[in-house]
Parts: structure tokens; sequence; C-alpha cells
């Protein structure tokens, strides 16, 4: 029956039983009686006519649709009586969904998200560490997991495995490595952007379909071929207005042309999430040519990741066993392999095999247990809400016993009063969650703002996801059902008549156990975020105030890349010194330092130490390059002999300066001056000139980091190789120190090293201390939000501590009244008032303290330096949820004071 | 049953049939209204009746309800059953002790 004709029938009974009563009355009019009298007795006579009118529509089954929408225009009609509770529920809910689902959409789109490729789910990754980057030698190692691989690796595998219908390798650490990338023509600026070296089936591999143009192909990747690239659809868009003719044109990478032969998917943001993806693709063979680097056909080296489209049906056991057998055997010709402990440890040799679909899982392994952990708290918070509610209906429903008592003695139906109240809080969960999508989208941008501050291009976005959206209203529906049986049932449960004659005299029975262990619940678990918020707050506070031994004051960082400029190893001296000089010509400019790399960035590179007359002696040292001016520069502090000076030339004796944990394990805190260091092959072939203090570079959580310095341009006497394959004279940054904060920094370095050279562009600028907060991202985020979850927490929790006390004050009222009529104190009644706010309180406490402590243990890999929740942070949560309770006992305990007894016993 | 006997008689409203069983029965059966609109669309439902909206002998717009061939068959059958309950209780009834 269409809901149409239900209502033409709903009618048509109207008129039926009309015209029954109008003939009934004709009739008795027509014995003699009155009109009025006639009519009455007719309906006397008829009986109740709603009641006929509905169990004759019963027989149509419809009942239950009208009951609903009976029962949804009451709920409203309740719920606008009571805003205040109405609002309150609102809000608590969505705050509790919104945050949830906003955790959950930055779940979803950073931890689940598939590459948008075709068929993702037959994807493998070889290898299972997206930190496993990015330049290295493969040498045997105690866990024998490796997931970055040698060209020739990957042609190996590709060969021997045939269970993988495409094998495609990328260049890991391709962020670490922009391009100088310029279009063809006379008005082009030449940019510093991302460029990744990947193999020619890469597309293929994916599945995906050019936008314009084609992709690259297996006839791109081999040596000689003319070089060409793919760009991206982002870069084509936001670069190059989507302008067609970019297609076939010439593009200057690193000095070199290109041609561009296509543009990539639209939404393609390449094999991994980072918040800079590449803008052009590229082919292995032709790195060497326009990377200028030596090691894409080193077969010792390791920088390519490799992700495989498995044909179906293959099992992965054999895959991996397959796999692992071809990586022993092409390891095996490697030197660190070949001794006698080598051979041993090839037997180790394995790459894990993992999903693929997400692509490489760098990010994914950052954020990963931070994520983990914000879904627990705002799990939490979601948890308070729905007590808080629980409550708050509850309150409302007891409040309601006597209404409830009257429908049933009026003949309502007991199963249809629980029908009505649950009707009543699934509206309310509805409503909550559709505020709480609200919530959850203006939430998602402020996360993805925290998480990835400063970048618009992570490839996130904060639009709910329709997982997102079912995943909050099943929450909410949940919710609902649940915070709706236990006063539904509660209230079912009044017996009419018992409830109508004690009317409202109960003494201290006013509130249930039910809800007292809700707000003792709430209090608990608010304690347990609050210590959580505070221990995150005192942990990046450690980190951010950490003694890191440099000085940030008026200090620029401005990264640069000779090499992609086309700068050749021969040039670099004279260029450093144009560099300088023009940098410090600069009005305002003190110092000018250039290095490798500074403190405090994503960077390292390591070497392994010998120490002439010590062979005993060995370890993992870092290095960084640097000109004369840096340490003053960064702030580092030469504590012995001297640093490095513009004496040290590529002519001049080789010196090194090394750092005190340097001094500390080499030396075992000799004094190193005048002594040699240098590789484990050749220990002599730099003098220790200077000791310089322990800048921390890198990572706060790095101690005990040896490190050594040496001047930009001397090259180790040992190494006889020419100097056009000395990659490590390349330098990375300039350092520039100023007398006074300068806003046009960055314009003014622009253009001081394009008028050097046009392709000399600024890969990245940033002052001193934005560059050390970025490395702070996910500590500051972790910290900010679980401060935001405990307030929100906490709030809740005040709330229904707030709702369980004035509620039982109210019930309790005439007995309040009683008590003063017989002479209590007005403070004796706020003490008693208040007393039951904080016992509960002090219940929460005694659960919640022992909870937090062990918590602890769970995040103490998040936290610096921190292993136990202190007094001072315990304390301080202790103290604040005090005070909150003390906040939500006394309003209700002042209004009970206030109580007038005369007033309070004549309302019975 | 009742109500399908009365429609025999020929198209007939709800008021109508309740005042016939009424007049029928002596005014010993009163049909409760609460009872004969529902079972008045019980039957519509299940096909027994048809209804339809006429105007009355004093010029009244009511709906009137008409016994079917359906509702024919199941008055034949539910009377045949009535007479076979009324002969069971009618046999109980008179019936005596055979034991000595």
């Amino acid at each position: 029956m269409s809901l149409f004709r239900f209502f033409r029938r709903k009618t048509e009974l109207k008129e039926e039983i009309d015209s029954h009563l109008n003939m009934a009355t004709a009739d008795r009019v027509a014995r003699g009686e009155s009109p009025e009298a006639a009519r009455r007795a007719a309906v006397r006579e008829f009986g109740n006519v709603p009641l006929v009118a509905d169990v004759t529509r019963e027989r149509w089954g419809w009942l239950r649709l009208e009951r609903l929408t009976q029962d949804v225009r009451f709920a409203v009609r309740q719920l606008r009586r009571t805003p205040a509770f109405t609002i309150t529920v609102l809000v608590t809910l969505a705050l509790g969904i919104g945050a949830n689902a906003a955790i959950f959409t930055l779940v979803n789109s950073v931890l689940l998200k598939n590459l948008p490729v075709v068929d993702p789910k037959m994807l493998v990754h070889v290898g299972n560490d997206g930190h496993d980057c990015c330049v290295g030698t493969i040498n045997p190692r105690d866990n024998g997991e490796y997931s970055n691989f040698p060209t020739e690796t990957y042609k190996q595998l590709k060969k021997n495995v045939p269970e993988f219908e495409q094998l495609a390798a990328m260049q890991a650490g391709f962020t670490y490595r922009p391009v100088i990338a310029r279009r063809d023509g006379a008005q082009t600026v030449a940019r510093s952007v991302m460029g990744e070296f990947v193999s020619g089936n890469y597309f293929e591999t994916f599945g995906l379909r050019p936008s314009v143009g084609r992709l690259l192909m297996d006839a791109d990747d081999v040596s000689g071929a003319a070089p060409t690239a793919v760009i991206s659809y982002e870069a084509w868009q936001h670069q190059f207005a989507g302008d067609a003719s970019i297609v076939g044109s010439t593009f200057w990478i690193n000095t070199k042309p290109v041609t561009v032969v296509g543009v990539a998917p639209r939404g393609f943001y390449g094999d991994r999430m980072t918040n800079t993806p590449p803008d052009f693709y590229m082919p292995i063979e032709s790195m060497p040519e326009l990377a200028n680097v030596t090691y894409v056909h080193e077969p010792g080296t390791e920088w390519l990741y490799i992700i495989g489209r498995v044909k179906p049906g293959v099992s992965m056991g054999q895959l991996q066993e397959k796999v692992n057998a071809v990586l022993r055997q092409a390891f095996s010709t490697q030197d660190g392999f070949s001794t006698e402990d080598g051979k041993k440890q090839l037997q180790k040799v394995h790459a894990t095999l993992t999903p693929g679909g997400a692509g490489i899982q760098t990010l994914q392994e950052d954020y990963g247990s931070h994520l983990h952990l914000l879904m627990w708290v705002s799990g939490l918070v979601l948890l308070i809400a729905c007590a808080n509610i629980a409550n708050l209906l509850l309150v409302r429903g007891m409040g309601r016993r006597t209404e409830m008592s009257l429908r049933s003695a009026l003949g309502a139906m007991r199963g249809r009063i629980v029908r009505q109240l649950l009707t009543e809080s699934v509206l309310l969960a509805g409503m909550g969650g559709l505020l709480g999508l609200a919530v959850a989208y203006a939430g998602t941008r402020m996360l993805l703002v925290l998480a990835f501050p400063g970048d618009q291009s992570v490839p996130i976005h904060a639009a709910p996801s329709p997982e997102v959206i079912g995943f909050a209203f099943a929450l909410s529906l949940v919710t609902g059902t649940l915070f709706g049986v236990a006063p539904a049932w509660i209230s079912a449960q009044a017996k009419p008549a018992e409830a109508l004659r004690t009317g409202a005299r109960t003494t201290a029975s006013g509130t249930s156990l039910l809800q007292r262990s809700l707000v003792v619940l709430q209090a608990a678990l608010s304690l347990v975020l609050l210590v959580a918020a505070g221990l995150f707050s005192q942990s990046l506070n450690k980190l951010q105030n950490s003694d890191l031994k440099l000085d940030v004051r008026n200090r620029y960082i401005v990264h640069i890349n000779p090499q992609a400029a086309g700068y050749v190893q021969t040039q670099l001296d004279a260029l450093y010194r144009t560099m300088e000089d023009r940098f410090k010509a600069l009005p305002g400019v003190v110092k000018v330092g250039i290095s490798a790399y500074t403190p405090m960035e994503d960077n390292n590179w390591s070497n392994g130490m010998g120490i002439q007359g010590h062979p005993e002696v060995h370890g993992l040292a870092s290095i960084v390059r640097a000109s004369p001016e840096y340490f003053d520069s960064v702030g580092t502090k030469v504590v012995m002999g001297r640093g490095i000076d513009v004496h040290d030339t590529s002519t001049s004796p080789p010196v090194a300066v090394v750092n005190q944990t340097f001094v500390k394990h080499f030396f075992k805190g000799e004094n190193p001056i005048g002594r040699r260091i240098g590789s484990p092959h050749a220990p002599g072939d730099f003098e220790v000139v200077g000791v310089v203090e322990d800048t921390t570079y890198t990572d706060v959580r790095w101690a005990d980091h040896s490190m050594y310095f040496l001047p930009l341009m001397q090259r180790p006497p040992s190494d006889k190789s020419p100097i056009e394959q000395d990659m490590s004279l390349y330098a990375g940054a300039i350092v520039i120190e100023t007398t006074r904060p300068m806003n046009d920094m960055e314009k003014l370095a622009q253009k001081t090293l394009a008028d050097i050279n046009p392709n000399l562009t600024v890969a990245k600028f940033q002052t001193f201390n934005e560059q050390i907060a970025d490395r702070f991202t996910e500590e500051r985020m972790t910290a900010r939000l679980t401060m935001l979850f405990g307030a929100l927490a906490l709030l809740l929790a005040t709330i229904g501590l707030y709702g369980v006390t004035a509620y039982s004050v109210e019930q309790r009222t005439p007995e309040i009244g009683i008590r003063m009529a017989l002479g209590a104190e007005r403070s004796g009644v706020v003490a008693m008032v208040m007393r039951s706010a904080l016992i509960q309180t002090g219940l929460g406490l005694a659960i919640g303290v022992p909870v937090a402590l062990l918590s602890v243990r769970y995040i103490k890999t998040l936290l610096y330096e921190i292993t136990s929740a202190d007094t001072q942070v315990m304390a301080g949560a202790i103290l604040t949820l005090a005070a909150a309770a003390c906040v939500a006992g006394i309003i209700p305990a002042r209004r009970a004071a206030s109580i007038d007894p005369a007033k309070a016993l004549r309302a019975e | 049953m009742l109500i399908l006997k009365t429609l025999q008689w020929g198209e007939q409203h709800g008021y109508g049939i309740s005042q016939a069983i009424r007049a029928t029965s002596g005014e010993v059966l009163q049909v409760e209204t609460g009872s004969l609109y529902p079972a008045l669309h019980r039957l519509e439902r299940q096909g027994w009746v048809t209804a339809e909206w006429k105007q009355s002998e004093s010029n009244q717009r009511a709906k009137f309800y008409k016994i079917t061939s359906l509702g024919k068959k199941q008055l034949a059958s539910d009377y045949e059953r009535w007479g076979k309950m009324v002969a069971t209780i009618e046999g109980i009834m008179t019936a005596e002790r055979g034991d000595a």
C-alpha cells in the first residue's frame, strides 16, 4: 500500500465513523431526542472514537509507521521543551562523534588508503621498511632485512621471478634530491622541484593511463635513449595552467635537455604519501646524466625501492622464498658477503614481502603510532561523552517517572513507552551525528594543519569519505541505542501506583548506583586523559627546551643544490667563495656558513671511522663538510684547539674538527689535538685540530652522536679517485646570520643566488627556528591533541558530575527542606552535597591514578626522556580534576542551601 | 459471520449493520463499534466484502459494504462449522452419564 493511499484511507475512516455518528444521531433525533443529547448519546454509544480508529487501522498493518511518526513528533516536542538538556546532549555528542570521525578520517586517509591505481590489492612491496633509505652500501646486517636495492638486483629479480606480472623500481630518496627544472624559453625561471627516477614500467605496473600524451615505457629506460620525463597532473595544472602544448616540449632538468612526453593521471601522487610529491618522473637510465650520480650502476649500492604486481593465484609463501633466493644470489658477489663471516650472514638475507597497495609507507610508519594513540584517546572521549549522555538521559528519565507513571496508568503500553524513549535517544543521536560530521570536517582540517603544518600538498583531503560518514552514523546510532536502553528500561520498571503515590519523597536514593558509577567512570577516564595530556606536553617541552648547543637568533637556512645547477666539482671552490662574498655584501649579514647539511634537519651522512695507531677502535661518525664561518653561523662553540679557517683549502694539509662525543668514544676522553683520523682503511688522512661542543644534528633523540667536520674542499689523501666522482664536495646549505630579523631574506637569497647563476635556485628556505620546529611536528600534534581531548574529557566529566549532583539536589528538595526546618545549618547542607560530589570524584581518582600509571608504559615509546608519570604531572591532573569537581558541586550545593524550608514542605 | 449474514440481505453501511444485528437478535446482541469497524476492515482486506461510498437513505454519504462471492463461500463454510459446533455442544450438554 502506498503512503498516499494510507493517508486517503485514514481520512476515509474518519469520514466513515463520522457518518456512523451522524446516522445514529439522526435516528435518535427521529425518536424525539434533542440534537445535542442525541449526539452525545451516539458518541457515548460508539465508545472511544480514536481507539476504535486506532484498532481499525491496525488491521491495515500500517500502525508501526504511524506510531513511529507519532513518536518522532512527540520526541521533537519533548526535546524542544528542554533546550538546555537537548543542547548539552547535542554538543556532547557532536564533540564526541566529531572528534572520533576526524581522527578516523585522518587514520583512514593516512593508514588505510590505497594508491589511486588499478587493482592495488595485487601490488606487493618487496621490503617492509620505508625508512631503509636512501643511498647506501650493501653490507651484512644483523637482522638480514633489506628494503632498498641496487639496480642490478632489481634487474635480476625482474628476470628471475616470473610470478611478477610487472616489477617496478623507484628512487628511494628522491625527496632528498630535488632537481632544478626550467621550461625551455626566454621568460622561464628555474625552480627547485621534486623529481623521481623510476623504471620504465613504473606506470604500467600501476596500471595507469596518461592525462595527456604518453607515460614512460621500457624504451625510455635504456642507456643512451634521449632523456624523457612525465610531469605530474598537479604540477601541470598549477605551474603550467594545464597547457597541453607542454607535451613534446623541452625542459632543462639540472641544466640538461629533457622531453616531456606526457602528463600523469589526475590524483596520482607517486608511489608514497609525502608532503613533497614528485613533479617529474624520469627513467632510471637517464639518472647518471641528469643527476650526475655514479651509483646507478654500482652493483653494491642500494638506492631503489621495488613494487611489483603479482600474477593472480601466486602463493605468497613461495614467492617470498624465491625472492629471497634471488637476493642471496645477487648479494653473494658483494665484498661484504665474500668473507667467511659474510657467507654466514648471506643466509639471513631476505626482503619481507608486504602489501604494496598503499605504496611505500614511510609516512604511515612515521604517523602510525601517534595516530593509533589518538584513536584510543578519542575513543575514551567518546566513552565519556556516552556516559555523560546516558547520565543526562537517566536524570531526565527519572525526572519524568511521574509522567511515565501517569501515562501507563492511563493505559499506555510499557513497550510503547520504552519505544518512545528509544526514539528520543536515537533521534538525539542522529542529530548529534549530523553535527558531529560538521565538527569532523572542521576537525580534520585542523588536524591536517597540525599534522602537516605549512603543507598543502599532502594528498589527504579533509572531506570525510563515505566510510567516515558511515562510521560516524554507525557510531552515533550505537551510542543512541546504548544510552537509550538504560533509562528506557529503568523508566519502564516504574510501577505506576507506587510512583504516583510516593511522589518525590526520597532521600539518599535520589541518584541510582548506575548514575554514580557513570560519574566515577568519567572522572577516572578524564584523569587518565589529563595525565596523558600532561605527559605529552611535558615531553614536547623537554624536546623543545633541550639544549641543542646552537644559536637560532636571526639565523636563516638556505638549502641549495649546486650539483643540479650544473656545477662540476672543480668549479665548487670558486662558487663557495663567490657565495660567501655576495651574501656577506648584503647589508645586515654578519656571518655566512656553507655546509653539506645543518643541525636539526632531516639529513645525515655517516662514515665508518679509523683512528691512527688504534686499529681496535672503530665505529660510525657523522661527517659534515663546512666553511670557515660555519661554526659561528650555527652557534657551535669551539672548546679546544681551533675551528675550520680560511687557510684550510684543497691544497693545505687535511684537517678535521671533532665533537666532544667523538673524543669520548674514539679517544676515550684523551686530548685528540694532533692525532690522526680517517676511514678504517686509511686512518691517517686527517689531523684533528680542534674540538667543538655537541651541537644536536638530525634528531634530539640521537644521543651520543659522534661527529667530525672537514673543510669544504679537502679530500682524503688516500682517495685516488678522480675529483669528478666525489659527491661529498657538494654543499647543501648556506647558513646566514644577520644583525636583526630580516623578513625579506628569502627574496634576497633568491636574488643573490640567481645573480651568481640563474640555475642556482633556493631548494628550501626556512629560519633556523622553523627548521627546528619542523622536527617536532608529530610530537606537537600529539601534545596539542591530547591536551584538547583532555580538556574535552574534563569538560564532559564536569557536566556529568554537575548533572547528577543537581538532579539529586532537586530530588531531595523536600528532604533538605525538612532537615533545615529541623535546624540544619546552610553550611551543613552545602557540605552534605559537596561531600557526595567529592566522594564520587575521589573514587574516580582512586581508579584513575593506577590506570594512568599503568598506561604510561604503553605510551613510553612516544615520550622523550619520560618513563613514568612524575608527581608534577600527576598532581596537576588530580588538582585540575578536583577543581572541576568543586565547580560542578558548588553550584547545586548553593542551590540546596538556598532552599526555603517552608516552601519545600508546602510544595508537597 | 453475523456481519456477513447481515450483508447477504443487501449492501449496508456500518451503522446499518450494527442496527440490523441488534434488531434481528431482538436487542440481545449489541455489536460494539470497537469490534465492528476493525472486523469490517479485516473482512475487506481478506476480500470477503467490498466497499464503496454511496448516499444513504437519509441522504448521508456513507461507506456501503457488499458481500463478495468469496465472502458467501466463507459464510457458508462458517455456518456449517457453527452448526457442527452447536450440535457437538448440544451433544455434550444432553449426554447422559453412561456408567451405572
